[in-house]
Order: structure tokens, then C-alpha cells, then sequence
């Protein structure tokens, strides 16, 4: 580095504002060029007497205490005209805190009841596509059923020891549904019993466990991929039926089931 | 950000600086009555886009940048109207420059403790050199920083800062028969590479 060189990167070296390198390379300069560490002396000296706070401007206590109520006051200003641009006809202060209170309570729990209610219902969807994925993958060979039997006295002990509930396998033979048999699967983060009945070549999967919620014996239908889905929530037991057996049909079936 | 929080992070992180504020707007429009205009004006300017700052308290100095960049503009749109000349002013078309020579260890003396005579110098220098000095030296902003709130590259805010500490030095170190006196002439024009050997 020569002296030019020096005199360039001199007061960003001072400023700390070079690389290390840089600021070695001007370092090695200075230390073998006595012109430039006058040079040096000189920015430096100017340095600390623009540094003197005795330079600075100061503005007066009365300018600082204006610009701390001007600034408040320019707060206020652009709340009131933000409530009364967006939110005229919510100004809480016009009827008061206590119907106030109650009105945001009123509209607390509406929003906690949609919420719940989608999370619920995005609840079911998923046990829906559980117990249709179920059906799906019983229809591959092998797959239907764990205890072939059309006996219902040999299907229901079967899932004794293996799960926690006994489900009720009903013989509606009498009615046109064939017991055809039954097997474990899982659903919803736990292992549930199906019991597989058919009619005509349609098979149905009646997914079943115990009802931890409300009784609802409303039967709700969806479709789903061509499949006919229907839910309800027993006394005792929560009822998936999947099938690909037309709707009426197979409403005929759940009440069947429902009512025995 | 209800308006209650926003004032308080206000108060918190931008009323701080108002000092510094006040003494930037000072500089750059030497009077006391002007620099108390141009900083109410910038705080209220400050105060309607506070929701366009995104600084935390990990970074106070962010903040004091943010301040000072609307002071410098608020100041020199004050300046372009109220006098309508000194801001747009250019200093490269003035004629020569302070003579060359290097000064003595007196000198350096003198220049140091002086301190009306700094103050004086300081006022003189053309607008460009005058903010970035007081940025770097009074309100200890970075490079990045002053070429931040200036608009101008950082290769520009060294050579500014170069040249302008030249030209203070020199009026500084020049006859003492004529205070007051306005500079005849720009400092030497430095070309350092644009950015070279930067952080």
C-alpha cells in the first residue's frame, strides 16, 4: 500500500469500517510511513473535537416536553379517527361496559361454538375417510374378514381378549342381511370391531366402539367416492356403516341394525 | 397494534432519540427555530409511519437511523421551501480548493481545542459533507447506516466523509486573519473504488 492508498482508506480504517485485511494493510503502511501517521494524528485530533459533546445542539427542556405532548396528542387524533372510520358503530363507550361486556361475552361464544362445531365436524370428516379407507381396504382379498362365520355366536366372542368392549353382533338374517363375519381394525386413535354383513354381493362394514359422547340416534349420510356413508351415535356404541348398496337400502339397514 | 401500545413503543423506542433528532436538524439547518420546526414536523411524520418500523430492542440504533433518515428529508424538504436555494445547491461547480500543505503539531493544537472555530467551519461546509459528518461523528452512525438514510452508496459516504474532514482540517489549519469567512473552494475530490475493502 502506498501513500495515496493510505490517504483513501485512512478514515474508514479510523472509522472501523474496513475488513481485517484491509486494516492490516493500512496498519503495516502507517507503521513504516511517518507522513501518514501525521495524517493520522491530525483526523484523529479533528475526530475528538467533533466529538465534543459540547458541539452538539441541544434543544431546550420546553421543545422536548412540546414534542411529548404533541406526539400524544397526535395518538389521540388517530384513535378517534380510526374508531370513528372503522368501528362507528361498535363505539363501546356509547352504551356502557356492562351490556358492553355482555354483547362481547354474546359474541365470545358464538365464535367458541363455531369453532368447536367446525372442529368437530372437521373431527367426523376424518373418521369418515378412516372408516372409508376401512371398507376400501376390506374389499382386497383377504382383507374382509378376520372371523368368517355367519354365526353371530361365533363372531362376538371372538373380539373377547381382543378389545376392550363387547360389541353387539345382531342376526338380521330374518331381514336379508347376511352375518358374514367380522375383524379388527383402527379407527380414530383406537382399535374399534367391524362387523361385515351383505346383501346381494354388497358388502357392508358396520364400524363400531363405545359412544364416550352424547346420544344422537339421528342417522346423518354422506357420499363419499360412491360410497354411501351413514353415522350415528348409539346409547352404548358410536356406528360407522360403509357400503356401496344404494342409499335406501342401506338406510333400511341402519335402522334395522339401530333397532334391534 | 392498538393505539395505546403504539404510543408506548413510541415513547419507548423513537423519543429517545429526539435529542439526537433535534441536533441533526440543528446542523443541517443552522437555526434554532428552523431545527425546532423541522422536528416537530419529523416526529409527527415519524409517529404516522411508526407501524412501517419493524425495530426491537436487540437493535436501539436501528431505530435512531430510522429517526434520523425522515429528519434529514423532513429537513431538506423544509430547506427547498423555505429557501429555496442552500439544499439543492451543488459544491462541485465552486472554483479551487484550500491550498495543499500539511500542518505542524501547533496546528494540530489549535485545531483541536478551538471549539467556535470548529463549530463555524462546520456550518460552512456544504450541505452533503455537513450530514454526513454529524452522522458519523455526533450521532455515531455506521457507513451503512449514514448511506441508508442519505440515498447515496457507501463508496459516496466514504469519499464524503474523506472530503469532508479535508476541507475542515484545511480551513481549520488556514490563516487565522479571516474568521468567518466562507470557504472559496471544494475539498479535493477523492475517488476511492466504490465500496473497496468495506465491511
Amino acid at each position: 500500500m502506498n501513500c495515496d492508498d493510505s490517504r483513501i482508506y485512512l478514515p474508514a480504517y479510523l472509522d472501523d469500517e474496513l475488513d481485517v485485511a484491509e486494516s492490516l494493510r493500512v496498519q503495516k503502511h502507517l507503521a513504516g510511513c511517518q507522513d501518514c501517521r501525521q495524517t493520522e494524528d491530525e483526523q484523529l485530533a479533528l475526530r475528538s473535537t467533533l466529538r465534543d459533546p459540547d458541539l452538539r445542539a441541544y434543544p431546550s427542556a420546553d421543545f422536548l416536553e412540546r414534542i411529548e405532548v404533541v406526539v400524544r396528542q397526535a395518538a389521540k387524533d388517530e384513535a378517534r379517527s380510526r374508531r370513528s372510520s372503522r368501528f362507528e358503530f361498535l363505539r363501546l363507550e356509547s352504551f356502557g361496559w356492562l351490556p358492553a361486556a355482555a354483547v362481547l361475552l354474546v359474541v365470545t361464544t358464538i365464535g367458541a361454538l363455531f369453532v368447536m362445531n367446525s372442529f368437530r365436524s372437521s373431527h367426523q370428516q376424518i373418521i369418515a375417510s378412516a372408516v372409508l379407507a376401512g371398507h376400501i381396504r376390506s374389499l382386497q382379498p383377504n382383507h374382509l374378514i378376520d372371523v368368517p362365520s355367519s354365526d353371530r355366536h361365533t363372531v362376538k366372542p371372538w373380539f373377547q381378549g381382543k378389545l376392550d368392549f363387547s360389541p353387539p353382533v345382531p342376526d338380521l338374517s330374518e331381514l336379508g342381511w347376511t352375518l358374514v363375519g367380522g375383524r379388527l381394525d383402527y379407527v380414530d386413535g383406537r382399535p374399534v370391531a367391524v362387523i361385515v354383513y351383505q346383501r346381494r354381493m354388497h358388502n357392508i362394514n358396520v364400524f363400531l366402539w363405545p359412544n364416550r359422547g352424547s346420544t344422537d340416534e339421528a342417522i346423518r349420510q354422506e357420499e363419499v367416492q360412491g360410497y354411501q356413508i351413514l353415522h350415528w351415535n348409539g346409547a352404548e356404541m358410536t356406528y360407522w356403516v360403509v357400503s356401496d348398496l344404494n342409499n335406501a337400502e342401506l338406510l333400511e339397514f341402519a335402522r334395522a341394525l339401530r333397532g334391534h | 397494534m392498538t393505539p395505546q401500545e403504539k404510543l408506548s413503543r413510541f415513547e419507548q423506542q423513537i423519543s429517545p432519540h429526539l435529542k439526537s433528532a433535534y441536533n441533526l436538524a440543528k446542523w443541517l439547518t443552522r437555526s434554532h427555530a428552523d431545527a425546532e420546526d423541522v422536528v416537530q414536523d419529523a416526529f409527527l411524520r415519524a409517529f404516522s409511519a411508526f407501524e412501517s418500523f419493524r425495530g426491537d430492542d436487540a437493535q436501539p440504533q436501528n431505530a435512531k437511523a430510522w429517526l434520523l433518515t425522515i429528519v434529514r428529508n423532513t429537513s431538506m424538504t423544509w430547506l427547498k421551501r423555505n429557501r429555496n436555494a442552500e439544499a439543492t445547491l451543488g459544491f462541485e461547480d465552486a472554483a479551487a480548493e484550500p491550498r495543499e500543505r500539511s500542518l505542524d503539531p501547533e496546528e494540530i493544537l489549535l485545531v483541536s481545542c478551538d471549539r467556535e472555530e470548529v463549530r463555524q467551519a462546520l456550518e460552512q461546509l456544504p450541505w452533503e459533507f455537513r450530514e454526513a459528518i454529524v452522522l458519523r461523528e455526533m450521532e455515531g452512525l455506521s457507513y451503512r447506516e449514514i448511506s441508508a438514510t442519505v440515498g447515496v452508496p457507501l463508496g459516496t459516504v466514504m469519499s464524503r466523509l474523506s472530503r469532508g474532514r479535508d476541507w475542515l482540517r484545511r480551513i481549520l489549519s488556514g490563516p487565522k486573519s479571516t474568521p468567518g469567512s466562507s470557504p472559496k473552494s471544494t475539498p479535493r475530490p477523492l475517488k476511492p473504488q466504490e465500496g473497496a475493502g468495506l465491511r
